[in-house]
């Protein structure tokens, strides 16, 4: 078991986002978490790096307890994130962009660093030519040198999983890698995110794009205002009548509207 | 030959350049963590002081008494920075200013040992302590060709030279390193920073105490240099002056530092034969750059047009 979310309740004064939410994810998983807008996915997100604490309940992580250590703890245990709206470092270049995630990875302090020991360069090094690695396994191998605030939106979300990438995660969690793409980049990212679980990385995804999530997920939980609605294989989510009430059958409206 | 074009003035303007870089470095190193400190003016009233009242009262090696300032004004970076941490933008430049304006205070009032507004006098010069000795292992100015305060003035240069270079030395190989990274992470996006596993706590306050220590290392060698120190050389009107050289240069990158210091000294140098009114033009171009140019006059994507890579400014 990679993770295990137990009880977790967050409040943010009167209004309950999540309420008794519990939820595991083995290992080499690809695990879902869909739901309709504001049905607190991405105050999950939130919870288990920390960037806002539980109100209760607990996240275990590899058996080991998170709740409350610092998001650049967690980062240091092995689970990185990528963000709905991409929070790139927008006046670095794609490769510095990528070698920031892996600060974790690295140790050299202001001393190593301004002399360059050795074992300080080697780390440079090792570090950059994984980063370049990562950049062209995202297909953004020929855009190192461009500052990412001048990559087009797909790129951009793509090098974000590539910075996340940088950080060695065991625990990759994506927040709606496909927003905005159109269907051929949504299928490059469907091999993308099958090539990171076959590097024997867990993957927890937030989406959206129902097709996607459908041929991605090994399993997937439902939320809907903050309550967990249901859980289990695509299979048995796309048969589900709440879901199909709550999430599934609203979304066909929209479609036709 | 050498001796004629050595005029002292221009020396000693020099000096100022050198030690106003610095003074714009310590600015510019909490600022590429993405922290405005206005403090930078009390930092170097710290080490003016500290460096100074340890000469005066114990006769102590001036390299001893310049670091002791410098470090105590790192120490005071730690303290507080540490409490501004919760604050960013124009909240800590406020903060920070304030702070400036305590030390300030602290000199004025503290009149048994810093003799007020008074200020302090004979201060041990730099220039005369390297004349000294350079007269005790036998070299004597007049065997160079040069007059003894030829001498005294140009060793000074010789020796800001070498410690700005040092500095600069610091902070770019810093800057091209994982503590550099981390900083201009923290800068662009503190969340996304700390997500990607940065300790922003760690790295915000030593920025903002490398600042300090700088700070403080430029405020006891101006002390040094002039050799008369008062509360009023570390008031609010310097910390907006260092500011100023910084900005005008262009703060995303460090030789705009070092550019906007040498120029903003020079300028009213330059400008004396308009006397009164060289202010005057100092505030127009200042107003024309910030309207015209508001990142500075060097910016990131000129220095990388500059390395000859093809990069365009984006919209943001």
């Amino acid at each position: 078991m990679v993770l295990e979310v137990k009880n977790i309740t967050k409040r943010f004064g009167g209004i309950t986002a999540l309420k008794n939410i519990s939820f595991t994810i083995q290992q080499g998983e690809i695990y879902g978490l869909i739901g309709p807008n504001g049905a607190g996915k991405t105050t999950m997100f939130n919870c288990i790096t920390n960037i806002v604490e539980p109100t209760e309940g607990e996240i275990f992580f590899n058996g080991e307890k998170i709740t409350k250590l610092k998001p650049y703890k967690i980062t240091e245990k092995g689970i990185c994130r990528t963000y709905q709206n991409i929070r790139l470092f927008p006046q670095m270049t794609a490769l510095q962009n990528v070698m920031v995630g892996g600060h974790s990875r690295i140790s050299a302090g202001v001393f190593r660093s301004v002399i360059r020991t050795k074992s300080q360069k080697q780390e440079e090094k090792l570090l950059k030519e994984k980063s370049e690695e990562l950049l062209e396994l995202v297909g953004l191998g020929q855009l190192k040198d461009q500052f990412a605030e001048n990559l087009a939106y797909g790129q951009q979300r793509r090098l974000e999983i590539a910075r996340a990438l940088a950080s060695n995660p065991t625990l990759l969690l994506l927040d709606e890698p496909a927003a905005g793409m159109n269907e051929t980049e949504t299928d490059n990212l469907f091999d993308l995110i099958k090539k990171i679980q076959s590097m024997g990385i867990t993957v927890l995804i937030i989406e959206h794009d129902m097709s996607l999530v459908m041929r991605l997920c090994d399993r997937i939980t439902v939320l809907n205002f903050g309550e967990k609605l249901a859980e289990g294989t695509p299979d048995e989510i796309q048969n589900n009548e709440a879901v199909i009430e709550a999430y599934l059958g609203k979304e066909e409206e929209e479609t036709i509207a | 030959m050498l001796g004629e074009l050595l005029n002292p003035y221009y020396l000693q303007v020099l000096c100022f350049i050198l030690i106003n870089i610095m003074l714009a470095l310590s600015i510019y190193v909490p600022l590429s963590s993405g922290q405005l400190s206005l403090g930078s003016a009390g930092f170097m009233g710290i080490g003016a002081y500290t460096s100074a009242l340890l000469t005066i009262h114990y006769e102590l090696p001036l390299y001893v008494t310049i670091l002791v300032g410098a470090l105590l004004a790192g120490v005071i970076g730690i303290i507080v920075g540490i409490p501004s941490l919760r604050l960013t933008g124009v909240y800590l430049a406020i903060a920070t200013l304030g702070f400036g304006e305590v030390i300030r205070v602290l000199f004025v009032n503290w009149e048994s040992l810093t003799k007020g507004s008074v200020g302090l006098t004979g201060i041990p010069q730099l220039g005369r302590e390297l004349l000294k000795f350079a007269k005790s292992i036998g070299i004597e100015p007049s065997a160079l060709g040069l007059k003894n305060n030829q001498f005294v003035y140009l060793s000074l240069v010789i020796v800001l030279l070498i410690i700005v270079l040092f500095i600069l030395w610091f902070v770019i190989r810093q800057q091209n390193s994982r503590i550099g990274r981390a900083y201009s992470s923290i800068q662009m996006d503190e969340k996304a920073a700390e997500s990607m596993g940065i300790n922003i706590t760690y790295y915000k306050v030593l920025a903002f105490a490398q600042g300090a220590f700088i700070a403080g290392l430029a405020g006891a060698l101006f002390a040094h240099t002039i050799g008369y120190i008062s509360p009023s050389d570390f008031s609010y009107h310097r910390a907006v002056e260092i500011l100023i050289f910084t900005v005008f240069g262009g703060s995303e990158v460090i030789i705009g530092s070092v550019f906007g210091a040498t120029i903003l000294t020079l300028l009213p140098e330059v400008l004396r034969f308009v006397s009164d009114y060289r202010y005057i033009f100092y505030g127009i171009m200042l107003v024309i750059l910030m309207a015209v140019r508001p990142q500075g006059i060097l910016d990131l994507y000129l220095f990388y047009r500059l390395k000859g890579k093809r990069i365009k400014r984006g919209t943001s």
